[in-house]
């Protein structure tokens, strides 16, 4: 078992009044599973995130972590444009005081193997959207967390490159065997990427359903064209309300 | 001749056309020749489209080589520009000094209250003839300078104190909203009293002057950060510290230098300041002294030199700025 919450709560509380962003929820993520989480906007999906990485503290209930690192994806890809592709990539392994040259060379590794090789010494201003968020993921990897929290990582691209890059993400995790816990209102994004999706209920988030996905050979691009795949579609709209 | 470039000689050399081949300026130039044609740069029109082409491509693997001829005077113009700009800045500044010295001369002004340019410069000529004008001008760079950099350093210690503890933030912000809106001349008499009449106390006005402004705009450069990329920082286990050396500051470096530009003005302003209500040597003694005995042109040249020093301050405060921005990319 890589994460477990068990009939987890959490409330924000600020000083115009309190919210109640999640309320008693279940569900675990298996080691090597890429679970993915679809929920209305505003449910609370970035809440159960933050709550998994350890960054809040469940008002209610239980969150148990199973051995191994987390590594976070954040929404955005949040890059330090004063430092250079390599340099952010690097950012995790100096906060983590594992900035040796082994661990720096991997990193640089996985950047070239996933088409960064001529833009380590750039800028991020410099690089386009889907490689920015290449980027994050790298840095997201090159400390060899165990489990992957990623936030909504392809929001923010336009959908051309956001099949391009969901194939790539999809790649590498599966190629370099994480666990993933990915967050998303992208119904079809979730069928494609990943072995379980949980349904969300809006706010505050409650486990609406959960289902295993299982064909179309675990391949992105496979599972899209499957005849199977409009039927779950169909069943997570119903399922989101929508 | 660059790697690719040989591509394009060699098509010259092979179709027997006149292929001539230089580097300016880090700018390549070339220049060939079909049936009486002369092409210059790679912008050719008619002529011979493969050669063209392979040129082109040539120098497009080039691009910090070569520019498009449209592109060569856009930059020219631009250069044009800029030239003007400082022509008309000098011409204003010549016309109104000599406009000055006419006015004096002819009689339109008094030069006793007035001065003259003239007057200015002999002023400043005997000054130096007497040794005093490098000890005034080196007393009052020495208060600025020590008091920019104190300010600057305390205050940015401060910010970093101030960002670290929220608690104490709140309870200081009321304190130093009233510091920075007081008057600071007003603490004259107490600073006199506290620190005497020497340097130490024209110091101190000058930091005080400062420091008040380089807390705040370099606290506000500190909250300003990201609250994302703090988030990142934190679900990778970053402690204040981390925090702070590995995002704060280096996010908030262009807020800090640019408080460095604010920071120079008031300087100047507190040790001048400084100097007027405890005068015993300096470019502000000179300018009170001047003043009571009724030597304009002594206030003149002070003043003259004064603006002088602190362009010149300001100007490598903002060169220090240009190549600190341009590092960080
Ligand atoms: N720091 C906070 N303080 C107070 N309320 C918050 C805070 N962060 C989130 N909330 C509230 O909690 C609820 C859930 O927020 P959350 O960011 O988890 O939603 P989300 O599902 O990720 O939304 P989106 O789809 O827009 O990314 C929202 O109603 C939001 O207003
Ligand atoms: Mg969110």
């Amino acid at each position: 078992m890589s994460l477990k919450f068990t009939d987890v709560s959490y409330t924000y509380h600020t000083v115009s009044g309190e919210t109640d962003a999640v309320s008693g929820l279940t569900f675990s993520v298996d080691e090597g599973q890429f679970v993915a989480v679809i929920g209305p906007s505003g449910c609370g999906k970035s809440t159960i995130l933050s709550l998994a990485a350890g960054l809040i503290s469940p008002t209610r209930g239980r969150i148990e972590r199973g051995g191994g690192q987390f590594g976070y994806m954040l929404q955005t890809d949040a890059l330090f444009e004063w430092r250079t592709v390599e340099q952010n990539i690097f950012l995790p392994l100096e906060i983590k005081k594992k900035n040796t040259p082994e661990m720096r060379k991997n990193a640089v590794e996985l950047a070239k193997k996933y088409g960064l090789e001529d833009f380590l010494k750039k800028s991020p201003a410099q690089l386009s959207g889907g490689m920015r968020q290449r980027v994050a993921l790298i840095r997201t990897l090159a400390a060899q967390p165990q489990t992957l929290l990623l936030d909504e990582p392809f929001s923010a691209l336009d959908y051309q490159t956001r099949l391009a890059v969901c194939d790539d993400v999809h790649d590498i995790i599966k190629s370099e065997k994480k666990t993933a816990l990915l967050v998303t209102h992208d119904i079809s994004e979730a069928i494609a990427l990943s072995d379980k999706v949980v349904v969300l209920s809006a706010r505050p988030a409650r486990v609406v359903g959960e289902h295993i996905i299982d064909f179309g050979g675990g391949s992105p691009k496979k599972r899209r064209e499957s005849s199977r795949f409009a039927a779950v579609f169909e069943v997570l709209r119903q399922e989101l309300g929508i | 001749m660059p790697e690719s470039f040989k591509l394009a000689r060699q098509y010259a050399a092979n179709n027997k056309i006149y292929f001539k081949y230089g580097q300016k300026n880090r700018r390549i130039s070339f220049k060939f020749q079909i049936g009486g044609t002369i092409c210059r740069n790679y912008l050719c029109m008619g002529g011979a489209p493969p050669l063209c082409e392979a040129v082109r491509n040539t120098l497009m693997k080039h691009k910090k080589y070569a520019c498009s001829l449209q592109h060569e005077q856009y930059l020219k113009k631009i250069r044009r520009n800029k030239l003007i700009v400082h022509a008309v800045r000098a011409a204003i500044l010549l016309g109104l000094v000599g406009l000055w010295e006419l006015c004096a001369q002819v009689g339109v002004f008094d030069p006793f209250i007035t001065s003259s340019p003239s007057r200015v410069a002999s002023t400043i000529a005997d000054l130096a003839a007497a040794g005093t004008l490098f000890y005034h001008i080196g007393i009052t760079l020495m208060e600025t300078v020590a008091g920019f950099f104190i300010a600057v350093v305390l205050g940015y210690a401060i910010a970093v104190a101030l960002w670290l503890n929220e608690h104490i933030r709140a309870v200081f912000e009321p304190y130093i909203v009233v510091l920075n809106a007081l008057p600071k001349i007003a603490l004259g008499p107490l600073i006199i009293i506290w620190m005497g009449t020497g340097y130490t106390a024209i110091i101190f006005m000058t930091v005080l002057v400062s420091i008040i402004v380089c807390i705040m705009n370099v606290l506000a450069g500190f909250v300003a950060v990201d609250k994302t990329k703090q988030l990142l920082l934190r679900s990778m286990g970053a402690n204040k510290f981390a925090m702070l050396v590995k995002l704060v500051m280096p996010a908030s470096l262009p807020a800090f230098m640019n408080t460095l530009k604010v920071a120079v003005g008031l300087a100047w302003i507190g040790s001048i300041m400084g100097e007027y209500i405890v005068s015993r040597a300096g470019l502000g003694y000179l300018i009170v002294y001047g003043g009571q005995v009724f030597k304009l042109d002594l206030v003149m040249a002070a003043t003259f030199i004064l603006c002088l020093l602190a362009g010149g301050m300001y100007a490598i405060v903002a060169i220090i700025e240009k190549i600190v921005i341009k590092r960080r990319g």
